[in-house]
């Protein structure tokens, strides 16, 4: 007869591990069921080509809660982090190079535009006045608009706080969350890298473009970054992403949580309308007090649920919350450094993040693509060079390149014949792009690894290989995360808890759901909930 | 927010102006005058529809109101004018959705002949032959489209569409005759959660509906529509009408809300799934003329041909208005019904609106991208896919929208995007003679066409040659569901949005004053902070299609907000 649990987890990615992480630091015996043989769902290091180590799927960590950090003490689990300095944007008439020091940035940035210099600081204190004011609700469960008026004095205080800000903050705050990226930062800017750049904020992992409303959501939800206190700093994990799964797993463990891999589930065991256990694909059960799913909406009610055992009208709500996966990742093993044609001296440019954004209109070209089924003919890049900071990720002199590639949408044209047939295509299409601006750059590949959308969704297990395991869209955040009445953890089968990115306040390397599910599960077995 | 339903009755005797504003204007800011200064408690800009509404309901309370025109004829966008001699409807061809309180408040009923035929859309596929009706009775739509492949599933996703659509459609049906709520009320903790959670709003309605609308608002109108239907051409067919008028496309996030708008059902509304098809006999003149005579009536004084210069003020308040003709007219309180970037960026200096006001307000969106195309024909033309001719009468009758799928119109909308014409552009035709055949008085026919998408902002400019290639690229539309229509053309005429913009001064050329969506809605339309027809100017209030409700020939926003001045009035007063 099999062990019994107080907590099944069932998926091992980062926040799978925080939860677990949460309910075994409170006492619980808890056990965490991964289907691959690796730890990290989509916050991984392969390698992939021997001897170079990838952050497979993700790339930097932005919003990563430091409660987290604090509370589950992952410092003292192996987590560095070094700051990850700056953007370069390569142009056809130059470049943008922006860098941690300020004067240094609004001299790069008056060589494009003198407006766009003296708009930045106004620009940088609405962004952070906004940012201070939303950021509590990020660690807040997402109060529900028919639930208990005890969830909404939760709020009072945000309320309070929003009648309280100036006028220009709350009219960007309105504009960040009903408009698009572009149109926001047009308040400020006109010049073409600058706007090309910082609009990407609003789009990654969504299938909308940078002119589409509802891209501010996504720009306003990649500012909630915050390390170690300072707004908008992305971080790069020493030993790549799966350095952060590897440490929250190691923090686990040493609560006293089991972690088991190759350990597919499939399905879960309900008696009654209640949650019992898990059966795997072996066949064995696990039985468990509380399940808590880390997998995504659809996994988590579609494929791991039997038919007919949630409320109809649920499962039509779920049916209908939107993935529509639409970027790549694509890693590269290099023997050297690229040289970009248009750089400064040194190659401090190559620190940061290179992002091959030229300007609004190329970025909205490579969505229209996408709209109609095409991968984008020039598609958006975000590049990274972690051997620049932490040279274990690769052969002594040698470097790892890593680029986050958009768009490549999951739903490709019929004439495609499936991202499989197109995939090597993709991953030349890639390097031309790059080899526009760093011409050397085909010639220094050792070796590649490209994951399509397609990649992600059999190996990771993202549906339609959505990165935030379902779209960052208005409709789909906080009390309509997944599904309106149901966005704080908890589900329609008792006992079973929705802890993923698919929930509030959604995806990224940022342990929230995880968090705040496994705390809602306190209360409620303390009889709070 | 508790909708306003009706105009206060008595109005105030005296209006008392602040000392400040009985002062002259600055004199260097206005040319002298050529006579004496004519005097008025309100000047209300612009005489379209909703001007000529808000002039009516202050003059109907009791407040000395002078409305100033700059065209010769009143009408703004909604206008009647000609073809090769004949009356048209020049911009809108339908007057749907105006509101019935306000012909209520106006005592409108009896002076203008509306007629809502059954078929409210007719929608004939450009490549297939087939056509779907949207008729006014949702069962009779269901009953035909049951007939497509796959027709009974389309059908019952219809009428559940349009179910919920006419219930989420009577709870917008309040909030259109509403101010948009102050965000600031919020005091107490029992406001903020009436207010921020938008529960008060919300009775009256069902849980369910409640906990749609919030999804629906920011949703792309493809989206909200694709849930209930899957059917290419039906789904594309709905969604349009989040997009019509605007620079967007169907799969634009946001686009829910102007659908939902556009479907309000209730107090003599009745939107639902198919929208409302409602044409003025007379075209949309003969309203404007009604609305202009109710005006009148209650002691509003309109001038033609009058246009503004600029809004003069000092120290922050009104002072009234100069006009081109070097006349002044000395107001403590002035109503502009245009565009919102021609009155606070164009009539008014940086030092009344501020920069950081002028900086959010010049990037609001307001490219327009819609032209208009009248065609006089010599004959009603033949669409083949509307059945014999006996059925085509009946069918043609609506709007009937020419368009394939929602991926079509996206790329439709693509070209626009930057500075190019469709290739294809998607046509929204009225034939309002066969309604109205007074409108020639003989066998000829009135064809009148939406043509989108076509920026404001053309690469090379409005050419003649580029005129000529947008109109015959309409007409080769046309011509693929009403073959031989070409041979029949008689006259055609062309309003591109650059004549919008040069010819009725809306900024941007476009339609609706500035783009409709859930990015520029209720109280943050045009810009969070002059959402609610306020301003930072004392005494200045903006009305007009950028304001809320946004477009269409509603005459809400004059409403809204002269029932925001009376009330800011009759406080003032006591």
């Amino acid at each position: 007869m099999a062990e019994r649990y107080d907590a099944i987890v069932v998926g091992g990615g980062h926040n799978g591990l925080t939860s677990a992480a949460y309910l075994a630091k409170a006492g619980l015996k808890v056990i965490v069921l991964e289907r691959r043989s690796v730890l990290g769902g989509a916050t991984l290091t392969e390698s992939p080509v021997p001897g170079y180590k990838f952050s497979v799927a993700s790339y930097l960590v932005s919003l990563l809660r430091p409660q987290v950090i604090r509370e589950l003490d992952l410092a003292k689990h192996g987590l560095q982090m070094a700051p990850s300095v700056g953007t370069y944007t390569p142009h056809w008439d130059g470049y943008l190079d922006r860098r941690t020091d300020h004067a240094d940035t609004i001299r790069e940035i008056r060589k494009w535009s003198h407006r766009d210099a003296d708009n930045y600081d106004d620009f940088k204190q609405t962004v952070t006045d906004i940012t201070r004011f939303i950021r509590p609700a990020v660690d807040m469960p997402a109060p529900d608009p028919y639930g208990d008026p005890k969830e909404w004095l939760e709020y009072a205080g945000l309320a309070k706080e929003f009648g309280h800000l100036p006028l220009r903050t709350k009219g960007a705050l309105l504009d960040l969350i009903t408009g698009s990226a572009y149109d926001f930062l047009r308040r400020w800017f006109e010049g073409e890298p600058l706007i090309g750049t910082m609009s990407a904020s609003g789009i990654i992992g969504t299938f909308l473009g940078i002119k589409s409303p509802g891209t501010g959501m996504v720009f306003l939800h990649h500012y909630f970054g915050e390390i170690d206190g300072s707004f908008r700093e992305w971080a790069l994990p020493q030993g790549g992403t799966g350095a952060v799964a590897a440490a929250i797993a190691s923090a686990a463990q040493s609560f006293g949580a089991i972690t088991r891999t190759d350990a597919p589930v499939k399905q879960v065991l309900l008696r009654g309308d209640k949650a019992i256990g898990v059966v795997l694909e072996s066949g064995e059960e696990v039985y468990g007090d509380t399940i808590v799913s880390a997998a995504d909406a659809k996994h988590t009610f579609i494929d791991m649920l039997p038919a007919g055992s949630l409320p109809t009208d649920f499962e039509t709500a779920i049916r209908n919350f939107k993935f529509r996966g639409s970027s790549a990742k694509v890693n590269f093993a290099l023997d050297g450094l690229p040289t970009f044609t248009a750089a400064p001296p040194g190659n401090g440019h190559l620190l940061g993040t290179v992002s091959i954004s030229p300007s609004p209109n190329y970025m909205e070209r490579a969505y229209d693509d996408a709209k109609h089924g095409h991968p984008s003919k020039r598609p958006f890049l975000d590049m990274l060079i972690p051997t620049m900071t932490d040279p274990t990720m690769a052969p002594p002199g040698k470097h790892v390149a890593t680029a986050f590639v958009q768009y490549a949408p999951h739903k490709l044209a019929p004439e495609h014949g499936g991202w499989d047939n197109i995939k090597e295509q993709f991953g030349d299409l890639v390097v031309d792009t790059i080899s526009e601006f760093a011409p050397d750059f085909r010639d220094k590949i050792v070796g590649r690894q490209i994951m399509t959308p397609l990649d992600l969704e059999r190996t990771i297990g993202l549906t339609e290989g959505n990165i935030f395991q379902g779209e960052i869209l208005v409709q789909q955040m906080a009390f309509n995360r997944p599904v309106s009445g149901w966005s704080r953890y908890k589900t329609p089968i008792r006992d079973y808890w929705l802890a993923s990115s698919s929930a509030h306040p959604g995806g990224g390397i940022m342990g929230a759901p995880g968090r705040l599910a496994a705390l809602e599960i306190l209360k409620s077995k303390r009889g709070e909930a | 927010m508790a909708p306003k339903k009706s105009v206060p009755k008595a109005a105030p005797k005296t209006l008392k102006a602040s000392t400040k504003a009985e002062l002259p204007p600055k004199v260097q800011k206005v040319p002298r005058a050529a006579k004496p200064a004519a005097t008025a408690d309100v000047v209300v800009i612009g005489g379209g529809h909703n001007g000529l509404v808000a002039a009516a309901y202050l003059a109907r309370a009791g407040i000395k109101t002078i409305l100033v025109e700059a065209r010769t004829e009143l009408g703004g966008m909604a206008l009647t004018g000609d073809v090769d001699g004949v009356r048209a409807p020049m911009l809108s061809h339908t007057v749907g959705r105006f509101r019935p309180r306000v012909a209520r408040d106006l005592g409108l009923q009896g002076k203008v002949k509306l007629v809502e035929p059954e078929a409210r859309n007719f929608a004939p596929h450009p490549t297939n032959g087939t056509a779907i009706t949207l008729w006014r009775d949702a069962k009779r739509t269901a009953a035909e489209l049951a007939t497509r492949p796959n027709g009974e599933r389309v059908a019952a996703g219809y009428l559940k569409l349009d179910g919920r659509m006419r219930r989420v459609g009577a709870y917008f049906e309040k909030v259109l005759d509403g101010i948009p709520p102050d965000l600031d009320g919020g005091k107490s903790v029992a406001e903020l959660l009436a207010g921020f959670a938008f529960r008060a709003p919300f009775s009256g309605l069902e849980e369910g509906d409640g906990r749609e609308i919030l999804r629906m608002l920011p949703m792309s109108a493809s989206d909200l529509v694709n849930e209930y239907i899957n059917d290419e051409h039906l789904e594309a067919l709905i969604s349009w009408r989040g997009s019509r008028y605007n620079a967007s496309g169907p799969i634009s996030p946001g686009t829910g809300a102007t659908l939902l708008f556009d479907s309000i059902t209730g107090d003599g509304a009745d939107g639902g799934a198919s929208g409302e098809t409602v044409v003025a006999i007379g075209g949309p003149g003969a309203l404007i003329s009604a609305i202009a005579d109710a005006a009148r009536g209650f002691g509003a004084e309109i001038r033609t041909g009058a246009q503004v210069t600029a809004i003069t003020e000092r120290d922050g308040r009104v002072t009234g208005v100069a006009l081109a003709s070097g006349e002044e007219i000395i107001a403590p309180y002035v109503l502009s019904t245009l565009d919102p970037k021609s009155t606070l960026l164009n009539l008014l200096g940086v030092e009344a609106t501020g920069p950081e006001l002028r900086r959010r307000l010049r990037a609001t969106r307001n490219t327009g991208v819609t032209a208009k195309l009248n065609i006089l024909l010599d004959q009603l033309p033949v669409f083949p896919s509307a059945g014999s001719a006996a059925e085509q009468e009946v069918r043609l009758r609506g709007r009937i929208t020419i368009l394939s799928d929602t991926l079509g119109i996206e790329r439709a909308f693509d070209s626009s995007k930057y500075g190019e014409m469709s290739d294809v552009p998607v046509v929204e035709a009225m034939i309002p003679t066969l309604i109205d055949p007074s409108l020639t008085n003989d066998k000829r026919h009135l064809l009148s066409a939406v043509v989108q998408y076509a920026p404001v902002d053309l690469k090379g400019g409005w050419t003649a040659d580029a005129r000529k290639t947008l109109a015959d690229r309409a007409v080769a539309v046309l011509e693929s569901v009403a073959p031989g229509i070409s041979s029949h053309i008689v006259a055609r005429q062309l309003i591109t949005p650059a004549d919008l913009q040069s010819d009725w001064g809306a900024t941007g050329g476009h339609a609706m004053h500035v783009n409709e969506g859930f990015d520029q809605f209720a109280q943050w339309r045009p810009l969070y902070g002059i959402g609610r027809y306020e301003t930072p100017i004392d005494g200045l209030f903006l009305s007009g299609a950028g304001t809320h409700p946004g477009g269409g020939v509603t005459g809400a926003p004059g409403a809204n907000a002269a029932e925001k001045l009376i009330r800011h009035l009759r406080r003032a007063a006591e």
